[in-house]
């Protein structure tokens, strides 16, 4: 299973694969950062539903986002985040600047 | 008396080896019944170790040569001689993983081990390698000597339970 990306106006929604190491972050981080270039992404989701693994590589490449898009007033999020994947996201304190998609979407926004 | 087992292999240096070590420790050690949680634990060392060792102990950049590097391909090995050692000795239920390189190694220790530290923050390098294998093993140990290369030793007792005989 692969990655995969899909622009949707200002949203880019990251599919991440199974596992998510150096080596997969740096092949993600060269394909995101071309989507970026050719729409203005305000906004990035990090898909999880097929993930089940990830190292601090992958925080890095979450947390380089958020620097991007913090700039510009954007936004990064998590999405469908199983029960293993929460250890690694919680220990790295990731979600004082990521919200889980669902949160957002069940506030009535 | 009690049940002891060892594997060493010896992988290029290069990022497609990073899963093919989580994979070989993870059905090594698969035999101790551990929990999925000690499992997924101990391959995200693992992973944290080996990338040390291929980006860091390997670093391209250090070494001054050519890098015909395409966009989203890791370095290849530049010489023969960039390879990382994976070694797993079970005793029981205590697993050590040992991940060496001849890398050029850490030259503060106790600084690279710091929560966030990274040599690396353009690369957008987290700096949590160390904390994650910290959290995620009973015992970690680091040695490295300058131009010599790094060796980090983890232990984590697996699919001990209360009270069981396998």
């Amino acid at each position: 299973m692969e990655y995969e990306l899909k622009l949707e106006q200002e949203w880019l929604w990251i599919l991440l694969p199974p596992e998510v190491d150096h080596y997969q972050a740096d092949r993600i981080r060269t394909a995101v950062k071309q989507k970026m270039q050719e729409q203005y992404v305000k906004y990035v989701v990090f898909d999880f539903r097929n993930t089940v693994l990830m190292d601090s590589s992958g925080i890095g490449l979450i947390t380089g986002r958020y620097r991007e898009l913090a700039v510009r007033g954007g936004q990064v999020y998590v999405s469908h985040v199983s029960r293993e994947m929460q250890k690694v996201l919680t220990l790295s304190g990731i979600y004082r600047i990521v919200t889980p998609l669902e949160q957002v979407m069940t506030s009535g926004e | 008396m009690g049940n002891t087992n060892e594997m060493m292999i010896e992988f290029d240096a290069v990022g497609e080896n990073e899963g093919f070590a989580r994979v070989v420790v993870a059905a090594f050690v698969s035999r101790l019944n551990p929990t999925l949680e000690e499992l997924s634990d101990l391959k995200v060392a693992v992973s944290e170790a080996v990338t040390n060792a291929i980006i860091h102990g390997y670093d391209p950049k250090l070494k001054h040569a050519e890098e015909n590097q395409e966009a989203g391909e890791t370095p290849a090995a530049v010489t023969d001689h960039d390879t990382v050692q994976l070694r797993v000795c079970i005793a029981d239920h205590t697993v050590t993983v040992q991940v060496k390189d001849h890398g050029c190694g850490i030259t503060d220790v106790p600084q690279a081990m710091e929560p966030l530290f990274t040599t690396k923050p353009e690369e957008e390098r987290s700096g949590m390698g160390f904390s994650f294998m910290e959290a995620f093993t009973d015992q970690l140990l680091v040695e490295s000597e300058q131009g010599q290369g790094t060796c980090v030793t983890m232990v984590k007792t697996m699919g001990a339970r209360d009270g069981q005989d396998d």
